[in-house]
């Protein structure tokens, strides 16, 4: 698909340039984590990209299928290490679907909750580290980083830990909520909105940012849809497409929110359907607190050793950069036979080179910034 | 895995559209699920994306699996927009030769997946544009998510050539 119609060849009688190959990463601050994309330039023109990954690989499947059922989950925590909940919640609730065990509804709100309250934390990040990329500097950065820290402050009060909470368990969670949690979350929770009102006056209030997002790498949903490409990057194609909704597991459907969408899929629509996101995982928080029934949270008479016969399953769930999904495949044992993960980030960045090649260097990085990745993620 | 007891509704449908494609149904705790031979795979694929009743747009994820003595096998989940529903292709590929055709030609996301499976397990996938390694070093003939690799093992990962692609050593 050409997305940049201009021819690149000079016209006769121009001179010849020569393309000159940069190097991006794998240390560099655009890159957002250990990620090498190797670009030829023609000037400030890009002509090809050559991503690299691999750097952060840490074996995730393999060592899921060597640990107890229980034992794996800490390393699923660290696959999209912004929002540990939201992996944590898909690779539990693949186990219990596989196992055929049920948590409390009372565990499954909690679990909601903390998804949502990820889900913004995540966001939050990529909309400061998005701000860094295209030009704010410091600013858009240390407003989003003030209301993550006052989410990870809450994980720490519930689960003890603040990115690897570890906090769900096969079969519910950990612990009970603390005592005050309700008081503390809507105090979060208003912090929040003002901080996405903030962020949202400093970047779509600024004209110099509105222009170099808008307009830029426009895809269509048949484009995204061939590469795999899902999530807000789906959504801000017009497409709303929500597993939340298409395939609800948890409490979802219980749920009341709005899929936002962007018109064309360009770099704008992807920062905006990102910030009205946020909003929306806000509300589910707000819902959540309200339905939230009293209860166990963890459910009873679980076996002290978790078994598993013959079974298999393909568990996808909404994460945060788009289709999260878990394959287990289990023969018995104590062990899964096989576990994969169907990486959002690893399909999105797929789409990186048909993306880049053709705008200018300076786009290349806020196309890779609007991507979203983690490379955590990207890497297993 | 057990026979079903009766064919899934999306089976049934498939075997409605693509009479002339032999698979075994079956399902999983989630989706049905299609067994085809490696021969038919780019048939029912084609057929599955293709025909205006099934259109399966996404392909969502493959998996690359090490069943031991049963040889390799691949799983491939599929999704389709315009009628909600979804399923899983299945496929077994013998050790010997585990060969299997590429689907880059009918979804462009099976590339990255792809090449994650032949370096992982050990699946050719003939016709691949790209097929060298995605997330292990260049050089690497290793298949570290084959039951017979060790976790842990104190190795020289560097430079090992030697043996085919696809050959664990």
């Amino acid at each position: 698909m050409a997305i940049w119609p201009e021819e690149r060849t000079a016209a006769a009688g121009d001179l010849d340039t020569v393309d000159m190959t940069v190097n991006v990463g794998p240390q560099h601050p655009a890159t957002h984590g250990v990620f090498r994309m190797v670009l030829t330039v023609d000037g400030e023109r890009v002509v090809g990209c050559e991503p690299y990954i691999g750097y952060l690989h840490r074996g995730l499947e393999k060592l899921t299928e060597n640990a107890d059922y229980r034992q794996a989950m800490g390393w699923w925590d660290r696959t999209d290490y912004l929002a540990g909940m939201c992996c944590e919640g898909a690779y539990v609730m693949a186990v219990e679907r596989l196992a055929g065990i049920e948590a409390p509804e009372r565990a499954e709100y909690i679990r909601a909750l903390m998804m949502e309250l990820s889900r913004i934390n995540s966001h939050f990040m990529f909309l400061g580290a998005f701000g860094a990329d295209v030009g704010s500097f410091g600013t858009s950065f240390t407003y989003a980083w003030r209301e993550r820290e006052r989410i990870y402050d809450l994980f720490e009060e519930v689960a003890g830990d603040r990115m690897f909470p570890t906090y769900f368990r096969i079969g519910g969670v950990t612990m009970d909520l603390p005592a005050n949690f309700e008081r503390r979350c809507r105090e979060v929770l208003a912090s929040i909105r003002q901080g996405l009102e903030d962020l949202d006056g400093l970047l779509t209030g600024n004209e110099v940012f509105v222009e170099r997002c808008r307009g830029l790498t426009p895809v269509t949903p048949e484009w995204a849809i061939a590469r795999g490409v899902t999530g807000p990057m789906l959504r801000a194609t017009g497409l709303a497409w929500d597993i939340r909704k298409a395939e609800p597991y948890g409490v979802y459907p219980k749920l009341d929110f709005d899929i936002p969408t962007g018109r064309q899929g360009d770099v704008f629509d992807r920062f905006h359907v990102r910030l009205a996101e946020c909003y929306q995982s806000a509300r589910m928080v707000e819902q959540c607190l309200e339905a939230m029934p009293g209860g166990r949270v963890l459910a009873p008479k679980l076996p002290k050793t978790l078994r598993i016969n013959e079974g298999e399953l393909y568990f996808p769930t909404e994460g945060t950069k788009g289709e999260y999904g878990v394959y287990l495949m289990a023969r018995g044992g104590t062990q899964p036979y096989r576990a994969k993960l169907r990486s959002p980030s690893f399909c999105n960045l797929s789409a990186l080179r048909e993306l880049v090649v053709g705008t200018y260097v300076a786009d290349a990085i806020v196309i890779l910034g609007s991507l979203d990745i983690v490379l955590g993620e990207v890497d297993k | 895995m057990s026979a079903a007891s009766e064919v899934p509704a999306i089976a049934a449908l498939v075997r409605e559209r693509l009479p002339e494609v032999p698979f075994t149904a079956s399902e999983t705790k989630t989706y049905a699920d299609l067994r085809v031979a490696p021969a038919r795979l780019l048939e029912l694929m084609t057929g599955l994306r293709d025909d205006p009743d099934l259109a399966f747009d996404l392909l969502r994820n493959v998996v690359a699996l090490d069943m031991e003595e049963e040889g390799l096998a691949a799983r491939y989940q599929l999704y389709s927009f315009r009628h909600s529903h979804a399923l899983q292709v299945s496929v077994a590929a013998p050790l010997a030769a585990p060969v299997l055709p590429t689907l880059t030609g009918l979804w462009p996301t099976a590339d990255w997946h792809e090449r994650e499976a032949a370096e992982m397990v050990g699946l050719v996938f003939s016709g691949h544009p790209d097929p060298r390694n995605l997330l292990l070093e260049e050089d690497l003939r290793i298949h570290p998510l084959r039951k017979a690799h060790p976790l842990q093992q104190a190795e020289i990962l560097q430079g090992i050539e030697d043996g085919p692609p696809g050959v664990d050593r």
